[in-house]
């Protein structure tokens, strides 16, 4: 008998410790009324290295201190989705500069408009970024971390194949035939292909092929981000080019199936001729391969890039945001930008920083930084459910558009546009 | 002798990829270095891992072995609703509970802390824990509990001196499967746990294979998925005989 | 309250049980109420926060307004959900009648005491001691064409000539999903099935066979009539994680190729946390939930 008691009092006070450690680890968020604070900030584990070094150069200069947590990539949408469910975002956190709008409208960031209009160069953050990150006129964002899409060519490949290794392609027009060139002289052994792109992964599609359209003057969405333009012909001469590219089997045998997992896997391998890369891969090449650079073009020429990466914001529901702006306007100022990004190759937040001690190292970070104003990152308050999610209309339409049935192109892209005005 | 050849064959295709990723992970040692180095360092990861299957494991057991032997044992009211909506637990889709689990696990001051994420677990486990241990409870014959109360002891004395001891096959595939689960699951942690430096292992082997745009680094895949299994396989090994007993004991009967 | 319970105790232990917590219905409520507890706070009351969202709108932040039923007459305007509802009973269908028909075999292969057999029922239950999800990636590795083993193995003993689309096409990525869970889980499932065999008495085949059945007979005549409660529970395991599969084609297929390998539940993850609609992802759940329990309920009477 008191056994039994004694076993069910143990219970109640397991349950009594349990509460205890709960509370306690809850007392160390809030905002202590003087003091350094410590701010907890989330960002995906894509970008993780970028954030890591500005976190620890900022916690070895500053008072306040930055507590960073990396998250998995493909789920950091349902991260944020439950933490801002149950209201315990964290003081800062970065996302997908594509996903700003949706996040911005479900009200996840604070609005940050006049502490960006104090800063001193707040017309050079990178364009597009600000441009996500502004909502009915108000600011919420600033441009955390640049991921451009880029051409790599593998200059070794380009001479074995008897193309001239210094010359990279000027257009999609080129690019397809320097490819099927790489492919018929090299491509024997099954090993080395011309090109390769991720044929089973809609954000692959978003981040490699629209450039050329953009380069060609056109346009995948109308300005509000409610109507796809991917029907139209400039979108459609793209898609021909790689389908070509496709049937003439240069890109690879995989490439129909490639989700996402390996597809930047094979060019450092020195297993690809030429193909659309992220900038950020440039600075993780095997260090004796010889690559080339040049911007994405358009069939006929042009140049553009499709600016990726990440913004930063602030949590609606913090209880820090003097201590969270004060790191975030840190991470855009000239000490962060210059010895902390461009000196680790990384593409700046500030057009104006463009060309810095660092950069003048490395003619083709000078040029992925030229990109950044030129380049394009599009807006759609529904862009992830659209175009990145494999659930999506775009994926569908695109699949159908490089390997499938042309005919049925024009249904699927209502569908995007359906998908768009949800 | 036909029969052994069969065995030998399906042992080979079901043992194979445990053996390939296994050998494909030794391929770049290095991958090992520099995931012990990952984030707040593999020891944090694999102690909050060790931390919450141990408390899912003690949870389950107390748990389900004080409710199987009243189910076994005992008839209240709300008996059938109570085991009925035990079982409901397995029917339920697991992504959608976790968020208004999360907002459950606040108001308890549990929010972010290993002792919340053990609880759920703890209540995942339960319909095939409270099953396994009514049923192991049950297959007991009542004399060996009336001998016991013969002597002049309560029921839960009974309970925690004899009976206890004859169902410890049953106790340790409950605590086999709460460990698994526990140790092996992945999204209730990523909900549940707002710190990196309280994340388990699932989460931070996760984190560390994926780059951008979804890219995964293969090596450390195959190295991450080893450092997770290989505890599993141990304890699976070891326990061979127990749970086969535990099943065998007439626990999992319909 | 340790003090009040203590002393009530010493006094309860000097006298006859009269007291109410010495009756059988009140000791056996203590018993279970741990369970009751763990069970009311972490799976009914979330439950019913579930139920409350699925009448609402229910954004991210901000207030939910009331929208009943919208969320759930909406679920009949989604033609992924409508796909993804046929897709899921096949799938359903195929794993539970094969995974049964393997575990099944593999029982029977390892019912008797032999010497080494041992091993070979570690060796097929082993894959269950790996994560699902963490299975799952290391079927996409060993199944990818470029670096995956399977392939020049495949190629090397003249199965097959180039590389397999082992999930490129959607009867091959449904293929190789089952695979994955059959290796995964008829290491468990033959455990519940030896269960069964073992619980059959010798004295019942031994008297079939003086009485000169066969083999085949007294498989059938037998042998499964008396595991029909075991196959039952089986069933019911199967159906069930069946029809809520998620991990394997989110992991592994990611509902590709075209959307042909879409479950249920990966629609309910993707309205919840890719389309911040809780309110709807909440419906959908209900009425799984509801759907599910109507069919278990159904099967363990008609089976039982």
């Amino acid at each position: 008998m008191r056994r039994r008691l004694a076993g069910i009092s143990l219970l109640g006070v397991l349950a009594l410790t349990a509460a205890a450690c709960g509370n306690g680890g809850e007392g160390g968020g809030t905002q202590a009324a003087a003091g350094p604070v410590t701010i907890t900030m989330w960002t995906r584990a894509a970008t993780q290295t970028q954030s890591e070094r500005l976190v620890q150069e900022y916690n070895k200069t500053h008072k306040n201190q930055v507590k960073l947590t990396v998250i998995p990539t493909d789920n950091y949408q349902p991260r944020i989705a439950a933490a801002a469910g149950a209201r315990q975002l964290p003081d800062v956190f970065a996302a997908d500069v594509i996903f700003v709008p949706n996040y911005t409208s479900q009200g996840l960031f604070l609005d940050v408009t006049d502490r960006i209009a104090a800063l001193p160069f707040k017309d050079k953050l990178a364009p597009s970024h600000m441009k996500l990150g502004t909502l009915d006129g108000r600011m919420y964002t600033l441009p955390h971390t640049l991921d451009l899409s880029v051409w790599f060519w593998n200059k070794d490949l380009y001479e074995k194949a008897g193309l001239d290794p210094e010359k990279g392609p000027k257009t999609l027009k080129e690019f397809a035939q320097q490819a099927t060139a790489v492919q018929e002289k090299l491509g024997k052994d099954g090993k080395v292909h011309g090109t390769f792109f991720g044929g089973n992964c809609g954000g692959c599609y978003v981040f490699t092929f629209w450039p050329s359209v953009w380069a060609a003057g056109a346009q995948v969405m109308n300005d509000e981000g409610t109507q796809s333009l991917n029907d139209r012909p400039a979108m459609l001469e793209v898609f021909k080019i790689w389908r070509e590219l496709y049937e003439k089997k240069a890109t690879g045998p995989t490439a129909k199936e490639e989700q996402g997992p390996t597809w930047t896997g094979f060019f450092p391998k020195g297993e690809i001729g030429v193909m659309p890369m992220p900038s950020t891969t440039l600075g993780l090449m095997p260090k004796d391969m010889r690559i080339g650079v040049t911007p994405i073009a358009g069939p006929d020429g042009g140049e553009s890039t499709f600016v990726g990466g990440d913004s930063i914001g602030i949590g609606s529901t913090t209880k820090n945001a003097d201590a969270a702006w004060e790191f975030l306007s840190w991470t855009v100022g000239d000490q962060a930008q210059v010895e902390v990004m461009a000196k680790n190759k990384d593409v700046l937040a500030r057009t104006d920083l463009a060309s810095n001690k660092y950069s003048a190292e490395d003619p083709r970070v000078v040029l992925i930084n030229s990109l950044v104003g030129k380049g394009r990152t599009p807006y759609a308050l529904r862009f992830g459910q659209t175009y990145n999610d494999p659930q999506g209309p775009w994926l569908r339409y695109a699949r159908e558009a490089v390997f499938g049935d042309p005919a049925k192109l024009p249904q699927l892209n209502a569908e995007i546009t359906k998908s768009l005005q949800q | 002798m036909s029969r052994y050849l069969t065995l030998s064959a399906l042992a080979v295709l079901f043992l194979f990829p445990l053996v390939w990723s296994g050998w494909a992970s030794l391929e770049d040692p290095s991958d090992y270095l520099e995931m012990a180095r990952f984030g707040e360092g593999l020891g944090t990861y694999a102690t909050n891992s060790v931390l919450v299957a141990a408390m899912t494991v003690t949870g389950t057991l107390v748990v389900s072995a004080l409710g199987g032997y009243g189910f076994a044992r005992f008839d209240f009211p709300g008996k059938n609703v109570l085991f009925l909506a035990t079982l409901a637990i397995l029917m339920v889709p697991y992504a959608t509970v976790l968020i208004p689990l999360y907002v459950l696990l606040g108001h308890l001051g549990l929010q972010n802390s290993l002792v919340g994420l053990s609880l759920v677990f703890v209540m995942f486990q339960l319909p095939f824990a409270l099953f396994m241990m009514r049923n192991a409870f049950e297959a007991l014959p009542r004399e060996l509990e009336e001998a016991a109360l013969v002597d002049g002891c309560g029921t839960f004395l009974a309970f925690t001196r004899i009976l206890l001891h004859a169902v410890r096959p049953a106790l340790i595939t409950v605590a086999l499967f709460a460990f698994l689960a526990s140790w092996n699951d992945f999204f209730a942690p990523l909900i549940l746990l707002n710190d990196g430096s309280s994340f388990t292992l699932p989460v931070a082997v996760v984190s560390m294979t994926q780059q951008t745009f979804g890219a995964i680094d293969y090596g450390m895949l195959q190295a991450g998925v080893m450092v997770m299994a290989i505890p599993c396989l141990v304890l699976f090994i070891v326990l061979q005989r127990h749970y086969v007993r535990g099943f065998m004991s007439g626990a999992l009967r319909g | 309250m340790t003090l009040t319970i203590d002393r009530a105790g010493r006094a309860a232990r000097s006298r006859p049980p009269a007291r109410w917590w010495r009756s059988r219905k009140a000791q056996g409520w203590l018993y279970a109420a741990p369970t009751a507890v763990i069970v009311g706070v972490l799976f009914v009351a979330p439950l019913v926060l579930v139920v409350w969202m699925s009448l609402n709108r229910w954004p991210l932040l901000g207030s939910a307004t009331f929208n009943a039923p919208d969320n759930y007459t909406k679920i009949l305007d989604n033609p992924l959900f409508a796909d993804a509802v046929v897709f899921t009973l096949k799938y359903t269908v195929l794993t539970t009648v094969l995974l049964s028909a393997v575990a099944l075999g593999l029982a029977l292969l390892v019912q008797d005491r032999r010497p080494g057999i041992g091993f070979f029922r570690t060796a097929f239950f082993l894959p269950g001691a790996v994560g699902f999800a963490a299975a799952a990636l290391l079927f996409y590795g060993m199944l990818n064409n470029d670096f995956g083993p399977i392939d020049p193995m495949l190629q090397a003993i003249g199965l097959t000539r180039e590389p397999v689309k082992w999930i490129g096409t959607p009867n091959m990525a449904l293929f190789s999903t089952i695979t994955l869970v059959i290796w995964r889980f008829a290491g468990f499932n033959m455990l519940i099935l030896l269960t069964g065999l073992q619980a059959i008495p010798t004295e019942v085949y031994e008297a079939a066979r003086s009485d000169g059945a066969g083999r085949r007979q007294i498989f059938t005549r037998i042998t499964l009539p008396l595991l029909r409660p075991t196959l039952a529970l089986m069933l019911i395991l199967s159906v069930t994680g069946s029809l809520l599969a998620f991990d394997q084609f989110f992991v592994f297929t990611n509902g590709g190729p075209d959307n042909s390998t879409v479950s249920m539940v990966m629609v309910v993850y993707r309205d919840a946390f890719f389309r911040f609609d809780l309110g709807g992802a909440a419906a959908i759940s209900v009425v799984l939930l509801a759907a599910l329990v109507g069919l278990n309920a159904f099967l363990m009477r008609r089976l039982r």
